[in-house]
């Protein structure tokens, strides 16, 4: 046997899903090597049948034949593994030294292209990219008829190569912002990028920032809004996002699918979500501030009715929030956990819990409830699940700062959250920029 | 490098353990009075407290008092006496018997500002009668929250345009300002309602100096254009209700003497008639009895120099040095001139004279 068809054998040992088929070609005995999980041999089999006939009608030499399906390689294991890994065919003749490599009839490993799961769309276009970054790069270009989107493909790690693909508009986006982001994922080259952290991380991002430094969407209609705007969208395979780069905080409120409203009612929701935010953030440190610590800012007819409700309950405010909002989290969590066929039974038990049980075992004030919800309902108003736990968490900072300075520890919270946001920068761009397209324009 | 995450480790360490403000104590554990009275008893202060106390179910009002050397001890002495902290800073209403009233209360006033327990918005009452028997009949006819007395004074509830309104800053700028003086509302608890207003204190320097009765707290609210809405006027010819009110002054100070010219526009609806008096008959009869009114008031005041209407405002080119002898020398001198206009806004479904 060949001494190359060994090696590879080596290499895929225990691999019980390669195939080495015996063949001849024009005569000449051949081995179709492949991973059936990969390739669907038999159709493959009849396009290379029907190669074959056509070479036996214009008699053809069998090199001939190989060079016009498919490409010629040297024999070199290494590289063959890795055609063999992206699901090629490989046609390797005993007795040369080369080599060919085929695009098979693949197996379909891939979803069809469906709605959103993360995003729900209302009055907007539905399809959602999937994991095969060729099919999302190809729903931008539907999605958007334009000659200059520039797709460029990169690929990233040492032993398991990912492919990764750039996109933007050529003549729009920062040359310069396109030059950093390509060579530092050219200078990381060996890293190995199997999520958004290594990714990050690939992009020279510290690990320990809590605003995420890309903004993802699975939706081709915004990214291609955001390329518009002279943004610039990562593709990585098998993620199905686009993780789109600069990220700034008005991310946070927006949604190009707004503007499928009039102007109007596009900036109420806006502001709606402007208010989540504030609601979200501010009115379970509120409580803490006002019960605890400074109750004299109430008028005296709440004071007294929160007093009222505060009867017999045992613990301190902090103590009551900390507890209900971790419950809260839990059920959060929880519920994206479970398999949705009992995930309503989260939410009752949840619901039961946090709605009556508590309050009637006065172990928190039946105000602390309406907090909670209008907390949590607040919360999920922002855009990017990345920017809701993100503010899930502040919550916490302002809370205890609120237990110990009250109202006024609110305001350094809010200064020191307003500080931290300040201090973010993707590739020397603030994230605080509120008309990046307009400056992004100079570029072109 | 390795030495940031320690340092931040201590920062954050010294954040939870030296701030010292664990002591915090909950809402439900506080007592927040609402009414505060002070009265004088042989040279120590008598506090009473009314305290709305929340059950789970009812709420009750409870009035508890001490005396003291000063207010501070009588609260501190009734806060260890009780079985959650007293926080002054709810405290709306600070009641002051007459009896202080007229000896006055500078130190207490003083003592307010300088404390910070009580918020410096907390309106100052007079108490027509002994603190002792207004918050025992106070609490014998009281709303379960507590509230009545403020809500008495509020403008989103009970406040009608002839009450005075006067915070505990407004008193404190008073004692220490050479052009102006307040007004304090006098009350006293009433037989069929819970608080029968009588009219106001004028309060000069922290002294109760003279009385003035509604009709004419109402001219001095109107005078700082405060809104008189609602307030029903009654003459011969009809009543009629006041729905606004806006003042504009002239002043001129010319040898010595300080001059100024007031005048009143009222807007007015015709509710009753008597007879079938002309508009302009309605209007002058109204003009006249206000103004009359108003020298009336003024003349009094004059005499107890005591300037409730902060007339020495008007006269800016009075120099500082002068203007300390404002309520002395120049306020008896002014010469004032006080013109009411009356616009008939509404004459009612039924025109006037039409019948």
């Amino acid at each position: 046997m060949d001494p190359f068809i060994k090696e590879l054998k080596e290499t895929f040992i225990n691999s019980d899903d390669l195939f080495l088929h015996e063949e001849e070609i024009l005569d000449v005995p051949v081995f179709l090597v492949g991973f059936k999980t990969l390739i669907d041999f038999t159709k493959t089999k009849v396009i290379l049948q029907k190669y074959r006939e056509t070479a036996i009608s214009s008699k053809k030499s069998i090199g001939e034949l190989l060079n016009e399906i498919g490409e010629v390689k040297e024999k070199d294991v290494k590289e063959a593994v890795s055609f063999l890994m992206t699901g090629k065919l490989l046609i390797v003749s005993n007795n040369r030294r080369k080599y060919v490599v085929i695009e098979p009839v693949p197996k379909m490993l891939n979803r069809a292209i469906e709605p959103p799961t993360n995003e729900n769309v209302l009055q907007g276009s539905l399809s959602s990219f999937n994991e095969d970054i060729e099919t999302n790069i190809g729903l931008i270009r539907k999605q958007i008829n334009a000659s200059n989107i520039r797709a460029e493909a990169l690929s990233v790690g040492s032993e398991q190569k990912t492919k990764l693909s750039m996109l933007y508009f050529g003549g729009q986006a920062d040359k310069k912002l396109v030059e950093k982001i390509r060579s530092s994922i050219e200078k990381n080259q060996d890293r190995e990028i199997n999520n958004l952290q290594n990714l990050a991380k690939a992009l020279g991002f510290s690990g320990w920032s809590v605003i995420s430094k890309v903004n993802t969407t699975e939706l081709p209609s915004e990214t291609v809004a955001f390329l518009r705007k002279g943004r610039v969208a990562l593709f990585v395979d098998r993620y199905p996002f686009a993780l789109i780069l600069p990220c700034f905080l008005w991310d946070m409120f927006t949604l190009e699918n707004d503007r499928n409203y009039p102007i109007p009612l596009m900036a109420s929701i806006r502001l709606v979500r402007i208010f989540g935010i504030l609601i979200s953030l501010l009115i379970p440190a509120l409580y803490v501030a006002l019960v605890a610590v400074n109750p004299e800012v109430l008028r005296i007819e709440l004071a007294l009715s929160i007093a009222q409700s505060r009867e017999a309950i045992p613990y301190p405010a902090l103590v009551e929030i900390l507890l209900m909002l971790i419950i809260l989290e839990l059920i959060i969590e929880a519920s994206v956990r479970l398999p949705s066929t009992i995930g309503p039974t989260i939410t009752m038990v949840g619901g039961i819990i946090l709605g009556q049980a508590v309050v009637e075992a006065k172990l928190v004030s039946t105000l602390l409830i309406i907090i909670l919800a209008a907390t949590t309902i607040a919360n999920s108003t922002l855009v990017g699940i990345q920017n809701s736990l993100a503010v899930r968490l502040f919550k916490y900072v302002l809370v205890i700062l609120a237990s110990i300075y009250g109202i006024l520890g609110i305001l350094g919270g809010i200064v020191l959250i307003s500080a931290y946001f300040a201090s973010i920068e993707t590739f020397g761009i603030s994230y605080l920029n509120l008309n990046y397209a307009k400056e992004g324009t100079k570029y072109g | 490098m390795r030495t940031i995450p320690v340092k931040l480790l201590i920062i954050l360490c010294s954040v939870f353990l030296l701030n010292g403000c664990w002591d915090t104590k909950d809402i439900n554990h506080r007592s927040l009075p609402i009414v505060m009275g002070v009265a004088m008893e042989d040279d120590q202060y008598n506090i009473h407290l009314q305290i709305p106390d929340p059950g789970t179910d009812t709420m009750q009002v409870r009035i508890v008092s001490e005396t003291g050397e000063t207010v501070s001890k009588a609260v501190d002495k009734l806060s260890a006496d009780m079985e959650s902290r007293i926080d002054l800073l709810h405290v709306k209403v600070i009641v002051i018997e007459k009896e202080l009233a007229k000896e006055g209360g500078k130190d207490l006033i003083s003592g307010f500002m300088r404390a910070r327990e009580v918020s410096p918005k907390a309106l100052v009452v007079v108490s027509d009668e002994e603190i002792e028997s207004f918050f025992s009949n106070l609490n014998n006819t009281t709303d379960p929250q507590g509230t009545t007395l403020f809500d008495f004074f509020d403008k989103d509830a009970g406040w009608s345009p002839q009450i005075a309104l006067t915070r505990v800053w407004e008193v404190y700028r008073s004692i220490h300002s050479f052009t102006r003086d307040v007004a304090l509302p006098i009350i006293k608890s009433g037989d069929s309602t819970v608080i029968d207003h009588l009219g106001s204190a004028v309060i000069k320097n922290g002294r109760m100096v003279e009385r003035i009765d509604e009709e004419e707290t109402l001219l001095i609210n109107a005078f700082h254009e405060e809104s008189t809405h609602g307030k029903v006027e009654v003459m011969e010819e009809a009543t009629v209700l006041i729905v606004g009110n806006t003042m504009d002054h002239k002043s001129r100070y010319i040898d010595q003497v300080p001059y100024l010219n007031s005048q009143l526009h009222l807007k007015v609806v015709l509710l009753e008639t008597r007879g079938n008096p002309t508009d302009k008959e309605i209007r002058t009869s109204l003009e006249t009895q206000l103004t009359n009114r108003f020298n009336e008031m003024f003349t009094k005041l004059q005499e107890s120099k005591a300037d409730v209407l902060g007339l020495g405002q008007y006269f800016r080119e009075i120099p500082r040095e002068e203007l300390k002898k404002w309520r002395s020398e120049h306020y008896p001198k002014l010469k004032m001139e006080f013109e009411v206009h009356v616009v008939i806004r509404n004459e009612g479904q039924l025109k006037l004279g039409g019948d």
